[in-house]
């Protein structure tokens, strides 16, 4: 089976009813999404097709229609990309470990609202756990990466 | 009508045809129940909601409430939910397999508002189902037809695991709504 991750063919042998976060750590070696219930209950596994964000840890990797991004793929060359930029100025993280598929369904969002409310921050937002509480900051940091965004015209 | 006029209506109709029409109105309305059993289910209804927000329900919610993690119909009616978190996000073709994962089916969306039937009479489900302001501008053979053959409808009768599935069967539902049809398509109430 063939796909796309991070503008990268990759060739593996899986199962098509697999999991596609399965195929991305287990036979892609990708641990960027991460594993945290299994049901799309909890947006740690978010990862990008085609630029819309899924639950990986619920779509199987044989109905992946386009190319997959994860977080390792935001960045471009050694440039973070403006949502990462912004976590680390405003320091999100705690444990760390919802963070990236955060940082996916912030990427998603801010395609398509440049300047988003609060409102729109939660309403993107609130399949995305966070056991730590980052809440407050999460929606800070998309606040600064919107306004990065605008200012670098990204 | 004066009521004098209208002794004279009834007057002029035969005594088998008036048998007739009220053996057609409950007949009509038999198929009716069984149709409003299956639109009223939360399979169907659950998506079929006035405000917006989809709605969870089943043996293990203890009732209906609202679907998690704020999901809503979306800033721009669609239906499909709000950026970043479409419908789409966890809602793929086919089911998860696993007790309490995402249902799936093609198209996955909420009806559009006016369609909404969760927790309206079953008269009221009847007028919208028959207003074609209401039911997507379709014939009422038309909404026989989307029953019978759109994907997202049949998932009704197929939820995945731990989902009560609607009664009987997208083509015992669609014919159900021919003899309703063919029976005048009477509503409760009128």
């Amino acid at each position: 089976m063939r796909l796309t991750v991070n503008n990268q063919p990759i060739e593996i042998d899986a199962d098509p009813d697999m999991p596609l976060l399965w195929a991305l750590r287990d036979l892609a070696g990708i641990k960027g999404p991460k594993f945290g219930c299994g049901i799309a209950a909890c947006g740690a596994c978010t990862v990008l097709v085609d630029g819309a964000p899924v639950r990986s840890c619920s779509l199987p990797v044989g109905a992946v229609d386009g190319d997959v991004t994860t977080i390792e793929g935001l960045p471009e060359g050694n440039t973070l990309h403006v949502v990462q930029q912004a976590w680390l100025e405003m320091q999100v993280p705690q444990c760390g470990y919802c963070q990236a598929g955060q940082i996916m369904s912030a990427v998603a969002l801010l395609e398509e609202v440049d300047e988003p409310s609060d409102a729109d921050i939660d309403d993107a937002m609130s399949g995305n756990l966070c056991r730590c509480g980052t809440y407050p900051k999460i929606r800070a940091a998309i606040k600064q990466a919107a306004e990065l965004k605008t200012k670098l015209g990204a | 009508m004066s009521r004098l006029a209208m002794i004279v209506v009834l007057a002029a109709i035969s005594a088998p045809a008036l048998v007739s029409i009220g053996a057609a109105r409950a007949d009509g309305l038999s198929e009716w129940a069984t149709i409003h059993k299956v639109f009223s289910h939360p399979r169907c209804a659950n998506c079929h909601v006035e405000d917006e927000r989809p709605r969870w329900s089943g043996d293990h919610y203890g009732g209906a409430g609202m679907h998690g993690f704020n999901i809503k119909r979306g800033t721009d009616g669609s239906g499909f939910g709000n950026p970043g978190q479409r419908c789409a996000v966890c809602h793929f073709e086919a089911n998860s397999g696993k007790p309490h994962g995402p249902p799936g089916a093609e198209n996955w969306h909420l009806a559009p508002a006016e369609m909404a039937w969760f927790g309206q009479s079953s008269a009221l489900i009847c007028a919208q189902i028959k207003d074609p302001e209401r039911n997507g501008d379709r014939t009422l053979e038309e909404v026989a037809d989307h029953v019978r053959s759109d994907p997202l409808v049949a998932w009704g009768w197929n939820p995945g695991p731990g989902r009560q599935p609607a009664p009987g069967s997208a083509e015992e539902t669609y014919r159900a709504l021919l003899r309703w049809i063919s029976f005048g398509a009477p509503c409760p109430g009128t």
